[in-house]
């Protein structure tokens, strides 16, 4: 057996590789994070807005427990993370190896700048004379050869790209701190880690490959990521949609579906994209109502959790849908606008004109993809996307190396996030016994001020050159400074982050006898760790010292007043000076946890999840309420291109069973959950009545979901009307006999009035069992009455399949459904037939109802885990996208059918997720509060309640001994709102009390 | 820098919000776009914190405009702490208008991180509204 | 649920009858205890008091036209920490009730084995001119006075335009709006705890009666009539106080003093905000401010503590006027309460005091409301 190594490689740092990363590191593995790319992010910070609720909540990604060990703030920023090293221009050279102990050779590409040197001022791509198209704003701005990628990715340091950058050093001229060295060697390293996580993203499609669009020739025929970066407040337009020919609002916006997918070469559907032309579609709309916007599609696939109501949100707005596929794209070449070619269902061909094209390019492998491939062994597809296993999405074919994103197949960010969870939680799984080898302990508190000690401030000002001293007069400001109430020393340095000037910053610190320090300096991002460095060092209390941006909220934004500049900047700094006197050392407190899990529901979500903490060495009580676990997968005999279920679930039937770590409860529910994170204690209660309490740290709510009983279509009046699961029944104890005819009804009990959700897998049930008919019975007809065909990814290929076997598909609309007409003896189906005029009329044998899930009743559970349910019964998520297994309640996560609708292989990644985020608490002996937390002061709290209905996060509670409201400080995540909401302020928040605030608002008028 | 109203520049305490606003203020800075200097930024880590106190103490205490920036509804970090902010800011500028006082003075904008533009915006705008109306009435009576 | 009953008006006096059916609840033991105005022996007052013995019943007089404290208040300092363990007969005036109510859902009074029995509320006179008055009518006088509909000027400020002279939530109403009080009162039960009250005094409750039904009609005329006197009540205020400099002269009196959030029934922290150390600030910071205004009114912040403590409250002001009359300075803080306040609750179609299910303004939100609020 190899000696594991207690360390991941994470491939890529999209939202997919920050994610996994983050789970590891907060689970006890160092993460190496490599990106190609300067920063972090991938393709996500290019975006403003997601789908399905056009918010950004990519800070919902962040750790809430022991949260200072990591940045908090806006990770479009910056990432900070002591057990994360982030490697960014670096690729992967070679792995050697197996699992549990690979080598890893990365190569990093020198920027040619060096990054402890480099401000982030510009000077230097101010003078670089290099111009080339920016991929931040996808060619539609220009850059310069010195660059940032984008303002907002992290690290900020400058970077030389090497390929346009004609070495004539000017940059090197006006480069205020000497960074810029063009000799700067590339660099080589071996790391070694015990498994790989490969998250390496997509590349979009180059549009240009399909002539007849025109991408490229035609000015305003572009891509959804171009829109994206117009519509972006950003911007090259600063959020003004403007077609490039003539600058002006288009009037008539065409979108074109399934550009370079779902095509001969590219038979696989890209997943995401219907999803992000319904964002910019609903974005133009409500910014431009006059606009007209069409889209032409072939199936909208809008199958997330949530999507749906996104779809119809964009109906609603008035955009226009048109099922087509557009066969050309002339220029007018006066006006430069669109004359597009198309057919409709009935064979007419429409020619139509558009002020501007979207072209919804496919989601392709990244140009790199092979290479790294190779290099890491794993096999992939006939795309090139790497191949994942059976039900296991994220694992290659090689052991050791996970996947997980649009590396494996086309995914949204919902899905992205959710396997990297599950690829984490596998890294974590092979990797368990060398947990907490290479992590740091957290950095103990340095010793605090003595109360009694005077207070004495140092105040160190930077001119950064003279990116601040050009608007700001620091002499001025350190003059004033001396004048300000407790101020010892006060000092102006030329650069505070260069390394020689923290070093000395630091001895002069020391040597003042300073307690208390303010910075007056940059954005906090880069340098936040460095100075907590420092101040570490330097034996100051992280509570206590402060950084107050005077460049990028300052001396950058207001260049031409001076002397109005510079009086700001002193108000700024009596503010802090003011605030940072009042300010006591902050404690951080521990709470122990209770290193058990409880899961509840034994389908198989329920049984993958308490596998994976099992195998993690967590005990785990697993509850099911029915005697027999399995859930609705125990009545699944195939799946699409998947191998048998009933063995899959035998199989984690047994290890459940063989597992020593496992405590199954059948027959049992949960009637009672007390405590918080880290420490609950539950009351199980059995078919017969007797109870039993346990204790534990985190829950996993995976109850399933129930089968829609179809009111519709005559259903149960009628032998040969059955559902989707009946008919798989039949096939498999080959009951089917030939009948002539069988018609399958698609979207019977979702995507409906009553059901307002795609349910994401009926499409593929249906196929694949007219597939198997066809097999067992090569001449009947079987016809798919459909709404439309969701068969994301590379369920296309069974989709095309079907066809070609001769399955038909016929769409219907939702508001003209089919007519159904059945006796003993015939079953009639008439459907209006887009292709032919006038209704067609089908007899039928059989009958299938392609039906939905629908919820059980979660309500008492949901109330006695005080979690949410949504609008139709599913358990909330906190965000759909970044935090899709997480319930508002720390420390209870949810996964499967009872988040949402999912297929098998989906709810299994999900289950693993969820297992993964519960083993971010179970992996710790104690979880420790944030510095900055609420608190209460009892003698003035009236004992009213209002702060604990406010907190989010149930972090407060009522003692109803004391009369006295109480702050859990490991839930509090220091949002404040309680400090609002208490009318006397006997709630408070550490760091920003209402004297403090109060101080500064006396301070800056 | 240009002058209106005899030379008044009006004082603006603005309260951003950690994650999105203050965020956005940064961005910013970083692409160079230029406002006035009349805004002063506060730091508080969630729009949802900002008691009304503070809002009324500036007015009174010299500003003459206040501004809450936070996420923009639905994207709170903290899941609902703008909800809860807009309706303390309906509540005060509710009052401020039954008082007869200048509702208009209190400023609220949701203003995500990647909008570093309309920070800038934002600030403009209200620097150039509140110099339209002139000192603030509260905040330049000693007696009050 | 509106059950109700009769009492008859023995020899034409309410009082007697009132005072005789609260004997009989302590006496048929519905209940073990009654909270009620007892009319001071001076003759120049009245007080609460928790009566157990009927004999002291006698003096109760709640229509007596004084208020010197809001009953809530009471009930919040009995039920704070613990519920009361005995049945017990609160009567209130409708202000009263509905400051209970709101004291309630802040947790600071329990309902349990209370029994509410409200009023329909002619009004009160200041504690300073009551004694004036008492000197030469009684209750039964103000009562019957009252509800023939003429006006009285010397009505505590609150009481001239109170919004709901009749009871929002209680358990029994005693009525005497659109009754002939000569005659008779109506008991009005309202949940199932009134109920048991009729039904513990013996007395036969029917549905929909037509004592009932005169009330109800009687009570619509009169909200409407109030709505009127308030619209110009508004609208005058609003031309004495709106605008800074009014409002800084009609506040230039103040001292700071607190009372009247101390009188407040709905102000319900244990020690104000602004009697904490945030306000205790060093001379250094007075002295600065002062040097950055060249004046300062000391003490500081009279203003803002006003327009604070309406932050705070105007959600959940009932318009009692206890603030007004407990401001030293003769401050209309009433008035500019009921302005504010008014104009909160209709911002969030919330009346404080109707139900203990309606959520306060301040601890709740709607993902789709207000949306103007952030808008460019």
């Amino acid at each position: 057996m190899v000696d594991k190594v207690g360390a991941v490689l994470v491939i890529g740092a999209g939202v997919g590789g920050l994610r996994a990363a983050l789970d590891l590191a907060e689970s006890g593995f160092k993460a190496y994070l490599v990106d190609s790319n300067p920063g972090i992010g991938g393709t996500v910070p290019q975006l403003d807005k997601w789908f399905p609720d056009n918010g950004c909540e990519l800070c919902k990604l962040l750790p809430v427990f022991s949260r200072d060990g990591c940045s908090q703030f806006c990770l479009r920023r910056d990432m900070a993370h002591p057990n994360i090293e982030l490697l960014p221009n670096s690729q992967i050279q070679e792995v050697t190896g197996e699992a549990g102990n690979f080598e890893v050779t990365i190569n990093s590409v020198s920027r040619w700048v060096k990054t402890e040197r480099c401000t982030g001022c510009r000077l230097c791509a101010e003078v670089c004379p290099v111009e080339v198209p920016d991929e931040y704003n996808d060619g539609l701005q220009l850059r310069k050869a010195i660059y940032v990628r984008s303002p907002q990715a992290i690290p900020n340091f400058y970077c030389i790209d090497r390929e346009t950058c004609t070495k004539c050093g000017k940059c090197i001229e006006v480069c205020p701190t000497n960074a810029i060295d063009l000799n700067l060697p590339d660099e080589s390293q071996k790391v070694a880690v015990g498994a790989i996580i490969v998250s390496s993203g997509f590349q979009e499609f180059d549009a240009a490959e399909m002539g007849q669009y025109g991408f490229n020739r035609y000015a305003n025929v572009l891509n959804n990521l171009q829109v994206e970066r117009l519509l972006a407040s950003g911007g090259r337009t600063t959020g003004e949609l403007l077609r490039p020919s003539d600058e002006k609002v288009p009037k008539k916006v065409g979108f074109l579906q399934c550009v370079g997918s779902r095509d001969t070469e590219r038979n696989y559907c890209s997943t995401a994209c219907c999803m992000y032309t319904l964002k910019e579609a609903i974005l133009i709309k409500e910014k431009y109502p006059d606009t007209e916007v069409i889209i032409f599609y072939m199936d909208m696939r809008a199958f997330g959790k949530g999507y749906h109501r996104y779809y119809q949100q964009a109906q609603e707005l008035g955009v226009k849908f048109v099922h087509s596929r557009v066969s050309v794209i002339r220029e007018n070449p006066k006006t430069k606008n669109l004359l597009l070619l198309t057919r409709a269902e009935d064979g007419t061909d429409i020619r139509s004109e558009y002020d501007l094209v979207v072209l919804a390019a496919a989601q392709c492998p990244s140009a790199r993809a092979t290479e790294l491939n190779q290099a890491l062994g794993v096999d992939v597809n006939q795309w090139g996307f790497i191949q994942s296993q059976d039900w296991w999405q994220t694992r290659t074919s090689k052991e050791g190396i996970y996947v997980c994103g649009s590396a494996a197949a086309p995914a949204d960010i919902a899905d992205s996030v959710i396997q990297a969870g599950a690829a984490a939680c596998e890294a974590a799984t092979l990797l368990a016994s060398a947990r907490d080898q290479l992590v740091e302990a957290e950095a103990e508190s340095v010793a605090s001020a003595a109360s009694d000690e005077d207070t004495k401030v140092a105040v160190i000002i930077c001119q950064c050159g003279e990116e601040i001293t050009a608007a700001v007069n620091t002499a001025q400001v350190a003059e004033f400074a001396q004048t300000l109430p407790d101020v010892t020393s006060v000092e102006e340095v030329r650069f505070l982050c260069l390394p020689e000037t923290l070093e000395e910053v630091k001895k002069s610190i020391t040597k003042s006898g300073a307690n208390r320090v303010i910075f007056a300096a940059c954005a906090p991002y880069h340098y936040h760790r460095l100075l907590g460095n420092t101040m570490r060092e330097a034996g100051i209390d992280p509570s206590l010292w402060q950084l107050v941006n005077i460049r990028e909220q300052l001396a950058w934004v207001h260049k031409d007043d001076q002397a109005q500049a510079t009086e700001k900047a002193k108000k700024i700094l009596a503010a802090t000076v003011d605030r940072i006197r009042g300010q006591e050392p902050l404690r951080i407190t521990p709470m122990t946890v209770e290193q058990k899990a409880l899961v509840i529901g034994a389908g198989v979500s329920g049984m993958v999840a308490a596998l994976s903490l099992a195998e993690q060495g967590f005990e785990t009580y697993l509850v099911e309420k029915s005697a027999e676990t399995g859930g609705h997968a125990g009545e699944a005999y195939y799946n699409l291109g998947n191998e048998d279920p009933q063995a899959f679930i035998n199989d984690l039937r047994k290890k459940v069973k063989n597992s020593s770590q496992i405590h199954l409860y059948p027959e049992t529910g949960v009637v009672e959950v007390n405590g918080r994170s880290g420490n609950f204690s539950s009351i199980l209660k059995a078919a017969d009545d007797t109870t039993t309490e346990i204790i534990h740290g985190a829950i996993i709510v995976a109850t399933g979901a129930e089968d829609y009983v179809p009111t519709e279509y005559q259903y149960g009046q009628n032998d040969k009307i059955i559902t989707q699961k009946e008919l798989q029944q039949l096939l498999v104890k080959n009951g089917l006999g030939k009948p002539t005819t069988v018609v399958m009804i698609q979207c019977v009990g979702s995507r409906d009035e009553g059901h307002p959700y795609c349910n994401r897998t009926c499409c593929s049930d249906a196929i694949v069992n007219a597939l198997n008919i066809k097999e067992q019975s090569p001449e009947t007809e079987v016809y798919v009455l459909n709404r439309d065909i969701i068969t994301y990814a590379f369920r296309e290929e069974y989709y095309s399949k079907a066809r070609e076997t001769g399955v038909l598909f016929i769409r219907f609309n939702q508001e003209d459904p089919p007519e159904v007409n059945a006796t003993d003896k015939a079953i009639t189906i008439r459907v209006n037939d887009p292709v032919l005029p006038g209704k067609l009329e089908i007899d039928a044998d059989l009958l299938v109802l392609s039906t939905g899930i629908v919820t059980g009743d979660n309500r008492a559970l949901a109330e006695t885990l005080s979690i949410e349910l949504n609008e139709d019964g599913f358990f909330r998520e906190v965000d759909t996208k970044f935090r899709p297994v997480d319930t508002a309640i720390d420390g209870i996560f949810i996964c499967g059918r009872a988040n949402a609708p999912r297929n098998l292989d989906e709810e299994i990644a999900q289950a693993q997720a969820a297992a993964q985020r519960a083993v971010n608490i179970l992996s710790r002996k104690e979880l420790q509060s944030g510095r900055i937390v609420s608190e209460v002061n009892a003698r003035r709290c009236s004992y009213c309640g209002i702060c604990v209905t406010t907190c989010p996060f149930n972090a407060r509670w009522l003692d109803e001994d004391e009369h006295v409201a109480v702050v859990d400080e490991a839930l509090c995540q220091a949002c404040g709102a309680c400090v609002a909401a208490c009318p006397n302020s006997a709630a408070k928040l550490r760091g920003y009390r209402d004297k403090q605030i109060l101080s500064v608002i006396e301070a800056v008028l | 820098m240009a002058e209106g109203n005899n030379g008044f520049e009006p004082k603006i305490i603005g309260f951003l919000c950690n994650w999105c606003t203050a965020s956005a203020a940064d961005l910013a800075g970083t692409t160079r776009a230029q406002y006035p200097p009349n805004l002063h930024p506060v730091r508080v880590m969630c729009s949802g914190t900002v008691d009304p106190v503070y809002l009324i103490k500036s007015l009174l205490s010299g500003a003459d405009a206040v501004m809450v920036g936070g996420c923009h509804p639905g994207d709170c970090h903290y899941v609902s702490g703008n909800y809860k902010a807009r309706r303390r800011m309906a509540m005060l500028q509710n009052i401020f208008e039954s008082l007869g006082l200048d509702a208009n003075r209190i400023w609220t904008r949701w203003i995500s991180a990647s909008e570093g533009p309309e920070f800038a915006a934002a600030v403009r705008e209200i620097t150039e509204e509140t110099r339209k109306q002139g000192p603030n009435p509260l905040s330049t009576d000693w007696a009050l | 649920m509106a059950k109700s009953a009769t009492l008859a008006v023995k020899d034409g006096k309410i009082r007697s009858s009132i005072n005789a059916l609260l004997a009989d609840l302590l006496s048929k033991q519905v209940v073990e205890a009654v909270l009620v105005p007892l009319a001071h022996p001076a003759g120049n007052n009245v007080v609460q008091s928790l009566v157990t013995n009927p004999d002291y019943l006698e003096q109760a007089d709640v229509f007596a036209p004084v208020m010197p404290v809001n009953a809530g208040r009471i009930i919040q300092a009995m039920t704070r920490l613990t519920p009361a363990n005995k049945k017990t007969a609160v009567v209130m005036r409708p202000c009263e009730l509905r400051a209970l109510v709101e004291l309630v859902k802040l947790r600071q009074a329990q309902l349990d084995n209370l029994y509410l029995i409200g009023i329909d509320c002619p009004g009160a006179y200041s504690v300073s001119d009551y004694p004036k008055y008492a000197a030469e009518k009684t209750s039964d006088d103000f009562v019957k006075a009252a509800w023939n509909g003429k006006d009285d000027p010397m009505l505590r400020a609150g009481c001239q335009v109170c919004e709901y002279p009749v009871p929002l939530m209680t358990d029994l109403t005693i009525g005497s709006v659109g009754q002939d009080l000569k005659k008779q009162l109506l008991l009005l039960a309202s949940t199932e705890k009134g109920e048991e009250l009729l039904e513990g005094l013996g007395l036969t409750a029917e549905e929909d009666s037509q004592a009932a039904a005169q009330r109800h009609t009687a009570v619509d005329q009169l909200l409407n009539k109030i709505k009127e006197t308030r619209e110009k009540f508004f609208e005058q205020t609003r031309e004495e106080i709106g605008g800074a400099d009014k409002l800084a002269t009609v506040f230039g009196p103040c001292i700071k003093c607190q009372n009247c959030r101390v009188a407040c029934p709905v102000c319900y922290c244990r020690e104000c905000f602004f009697v904490s150390p945030t306000f205790e600030l060093e001379a250094e910071k007075y002295l600065g401010a002062a040097e950055k205004r060249g004046a300062m009114r000391m003490p500081t912040d009279t203003l803002l503590f006003h327009l604070t403590r309406m932050t705070h409250m105007a959600a959940s002001c009932i318009g009692c006027g206890a603030c007004e009359e407990a401001c030293p300075n003769a401050i209309p803080l009433l008035k500019i309460f009921q302005l504010t306040g008014t104009n909160v609750q209709k911002l969030f179609d919330y009346i404080p005091g109707r139900s203990l299910e309606d959520e306060l303004p301040p601890t709740a939100f709607k993902e789709d409301e207000l949306e103007w609020i952030g808008e460019k």
